[in-house]
Parts: C-alpha cells; structure tokens; sequence
C-alpha cells in the first residue's frame, strides 16, 4: 500500500499541471486563430489589404501608431514622475492622494474617459481629433504604469540608498542614478505595458477620433497639425467591420489583428532584450 | 588646531519618540581608529548614523545637541558635503547591482568632480581597490556587475566606494559581521593600513569585543543609549574602570 501522502502529492502535481494546461490553452487557441485567420485575409487580398485607403486598413494602422505614440508622449512621463514622486515621498499627503486618485482610476471603465474627452476637448473644439483620442488613451495609461513604476521603485532594498547617501549622492541623485536603475527592468515593463494598453483599447476611441477609415490623417500643411485629423485605431476598426455582415470587412478585421498582435510581440520582445534584468 | 576628528556634544537622539542616544559625549582622535562597541539595540549604529548624518533619511528622528568634524558643526552644514569627507560602509554588502566593478568605485569621484579625466579617474579606482585589498582580484573583470563577486569581496568593493572619495574619516558599521573570517581579516587588515598610510580617521563600530581589542586604538562602549566608558583600548581593555565594561569584555552581557 502506498503512502497517502504520496498520493495526495501526486494528486496535487497532476491537478496544478492540468489546470496550467487549461488556463494557457485559450491563449494558444487566440494567437493561433489570429495568425491563421489574418494571413489567411492577407493571401486572399493580398498587400493591398494593408496599403490600401479604400479597400484596406492603412488609415486604421496609420491611426494606430500616431494614437499609441502620442498617447505614450502624453502619458508615460507623467505616469514615471508620478510614479516616482510616490514612491520616494510615500509619507507625504500629496502623495498619499495621489495613490488613491490613481488607483480609483484605474477602476474607472474606459469608456467614462472617452466620455469626458469628448466632453471636456472633443465638443469645444467642434471636431473629432486622434489628439482628443491620445489624451484619453494617456488617461488609460497614466495610473496603469504608475503603479507598475511605483512597485518597481518600491521592491528595490533600501540598503542601496543608504549606500547612494553614505557617499555623498543627493536625494535625486539616488532616486535617479541608484534606485531607478536597479528597477530599470520594472519600470521598462510598466512602460511597456502601458504602451500596449494604449495599443489595444478601444472604449475610450468611440466619441474621441471619429473613425475616419479611409482618409489619412494630412489635411494641414504643417505635419504636427494633422493629429488635430479626425483619425482611426486598429481595435476600433475591428470592433466595427466584426458586425458588418460582408466577408471582405470581416477580412480586413483578421488582417488588422493580426498586425496588431505582431506589434505586441515585436515591442515586448525588444523590451526584454534591450533592458536587462539587474540582479541583487 | 582640534585634536579630535570627530567631537560630540550632550548628542540626543530619539527615533519614533524613542530615546535612542542620550547625552553622547563621544569622540574620535585624527588618524586613529576609534571603535564604538556594544551589545545589539545599544545605539551604536545610530551613534555612527548621526556622525555623517544619515541618521536624518529615517522618517521620524529627532536630533539635538552638536557634532564637530574637524571643530565644525555639521549639523550647520549641508549633509551631503558632510557625506563626502565622511564616508561610510554599511553592514550588508551594498555594491550597486547595476553598474560594473569599476563604476562602483568611480561614481563619487565623477559625481564630486574629482577627476578632470579618464586617467584620472582609473588612478583612483585602482588606488581605491589596491588599499582595500581587491585589484589583485578583481583587475582583469573591472567591467563584471559586483554580483559575479563573493561576499567579501563584495564588501571590500564598498570599502573601496567609500575611499575614491579620498575621505578625511570613514565611518564602519560593522562591516565583517556578514562575512567570512578570512575576508573579515582582510577588511581588518585593510584598515589599518589606511590609517598608518593615508592617516585616515575611521570609526568602526562592532558588537564582538575580540575584534574590538584586535583593532581599536580607542574603545567607546555604549549600553542602552549611554555612553559607559570611553579610552585608550589597551586601558580598556585591560583594566576597564566600568563594571558593565568589564562584563561585556568578558561576555556577560551582549
């Protein structure tokens, strides 16, 4: 007779490992669907499914990259200071409210946020603009890679400080040159993840940029000018043409998700390759 | 001309309303080494915190009365140009994980300016990990992060941080008591050198009273806040004129 308590290891190995199984396979499932469907639209159509205005997606990828840099400008050095600022003068009041506010937005449907840009920016200035959807996609992003900066900063040993001050470093000189680049890695990952965030959204797009799907975003002269162009996202466009009834809008929406999980893939991996992992 | 290096006047200290330090008169002669001993919780590492001011990055200390370096009162002055005559090796191996050996030891002079060139800067670095006893070790892998290094050799790398700033007085928190003996001999070793060589002032602080003996010139033993007993470590040593002095030496209390 074996033992009992062999068996309930074994029982609990096989159990965990079953569910990891389960837990991933939608994933696959996801990434794998995409991959087939998208190149499936893409070899149908060919490129011009992707270069095309009119019968293809490239105001929507346009869209997408001005939105998820633009957003990210807007966003990310906000989200670090703040993030920073939080971390290092954790005992204060500002910060102190700062951490609620950020948190509670984070909890805030996104949708709220594309309402009160369309409200506060989109309404006055009387047109639909992708920088009205890049201060709501920075709004999506600010608390979400605060706190990922605020952890990062926080789980680095205070015993690296004390080192920073017994030589003589300032406090920023600390905060900057020691603690944020022990956390580099932590803080690239929030970076990251905040960039994807605002890659993927789609919620706070609907009464922000105006889905303007087959012109490019260049009607003023001067190039900066043009993201006050109504414009369109990728995630927008899927969400839209996936309940037309066509097979061709259907088409262009694999295609779209398909680039859209490639350039997920290829920013993550370059992060985990470019910013290394500081050992302590 | 001031004899001590380092003079404190009725220094109080309290942390979370605790009355941690209570009318220190302590002092440190010039190129000497002066070691503050005690049993755990007595005050000394606060004792050695309040000399370069560190004491201040805990939220919630309070500090009265006057610390002299070199006859002047640093608690008038601004703490981190304290911090760059006084420097300071910690307890636990700190080298900064994400810089290579060498940086380690180069960022003080290049944050202070000490260098105005490359070469410059690489005397220093070597001059610092010569006298803490590491160049042999560590000449031909300058640019491996201090991580790849053992414990001790990672605390010599601290102690030569603490030196590329040429410092006037280097202050010791217990720094062999997380490493083996034989790198705990080198550190010792190490600075009595510096202090022979570069007459150094350092301050070591210590809980083991072999150690004490083995390197101090002078002895200050605190317990429970309050300085006890203070002099020449042979005097101590020998005929401590305090009874807790003479139990602590023979491991009574601790």
């Amino acid at each position: 007779m074996a033992d009992p308590r062999i068996i309930k290891e074994k029982i609990f190995l096989v159990t965990i490992f079953a569910l990891t199984i389960l837990g991933i396979l939608p994933v696959f499932h996801v990434l794998a669907e995409v991959i087939i469907k998208g190149s499936e639209a893409i070899a149908k159509h060919g490129l011009g499914i992707l270069t095309s205005t009119s019968n293809g997606i490239l105001a929507s990828l346009v869209g997408s990259a001005i939105l998820s840099i633009l957003a990210s400008l807007l966003g990310i050095p906000l989200a670090i200071a703040a993030g920073l600022f939080v971390a290092e003068f954790s005992d204060t009041k500002l910060a102190k409210i700062t951490r609620v506010v950020s948190r509670s937005l984070l909890e805030v449907p996104t949708v709220l946020l594309g309402m009160l840009v369309y409200i506060i920016m989109v309404v006055p200035m009387g047109s639909f603009s992708l920088l009205a959807g890049a201060i709501a996609l920075a709004l999506v992003m600010l608390p979400y890679v605060m706190v990922h900066v605020e952890q990062a900063i926080e789980s680095v040993p205070p015993i690296y400080r004390e080192a920073g001050y017994s030589i003589g470093m300032t406090r920023a000189e600390v905060l900057l040159g020691v603690v944020a680049g022990i956390a580099r890695r932590g803080i690239a990952t929030g970076v990251l993840m905040g960039f994807a965030k605002a890659m993927g959204e789609t919620a706070p797009l609907l009464f922000t940029i105006g889905a303007a799907r087959t012109t490019l975003p260049c009607s003023h002269s001067i190039p900066l000018a043009n993201v006050l162009d109504p414009g369109d996202a990728v995630p927008l466009m899927i969400f839209q043409y996936a309940q037309m009834p066509q097979k061709m809008y259907h088409d262009m929406a694999w295609a779209g998700s398909l680039i859209l999980v490639a350039a997920f893939l290829a920013v993550f991996i370059a992060v985990r390759l470019l910013v290394k992992e500081v050992k302590t | 001309m001031e004899r001590d290096a380092v003079r404190t006047e009725n220094l109080n200290v309290w942390i979370h309303g605790k009355h941690v330090l209570k009318n220190i008169n302590f002092r440190a002669a010039v190129s000497a080494i002066t070691v503050i001993m005690g049993p755990s919780g007595s005050g000394k590492s606060t004792l050695l915190r309040s000399i370069n001011r560190l004491i201040e990055i805990v939220p919630g200390t309070k500090v009265e009365g006057k610390v002299y370096i070199f006859g002047r009162d640093i608690y008038s002055d601004d703490p981190y140009r304290v911090r760059r005559y006084v420097t300071m090796v910690s307890q636990t191996p700190n080298p900064f994980p994400h810089m290579s050996i060498y940086e380690n030891v180069a960022i003080g002079p290049k944050l202070h300016r000490l260098v105005r060139s490359k070469e410059e800067l690489d005397k220093i670095v070597r001059w610092a990990l010569e006298k803490a006893m590491l160049w042999d070790e560590v000449k031909d892998r300058l640019n491996d992060p201090p991580t790849r290094l053992s414990g001790g050799q990672q605390q010599r790398l601290c102690l030569a941080r603490a030196l590329a700033l040429k410092p006037r007085i280097l202050l010791l928190d217990e720094p062999t008591a997380n490493i083996d003996p034989v790198n705990a001999r080198k550190i010792e070793e190490a600075i009595k050198m510096l202090v022979k060589e570069e007459g150094i002032t350092v301050i070591f602080v210590t809980h083991t009273p072999a150690q004490a003996v083995r390197v101090a010139d002078f002895i200050a033993f605190i317990y429970n806040g309050e300085l006890v007993e203070y002099g020449p470590a042979r005097e101590i040593a020998l005929n401590p004129r305090h009874r807790l002095t003479e139990m602590y030496l023979r491991g009574e209390i601790g």
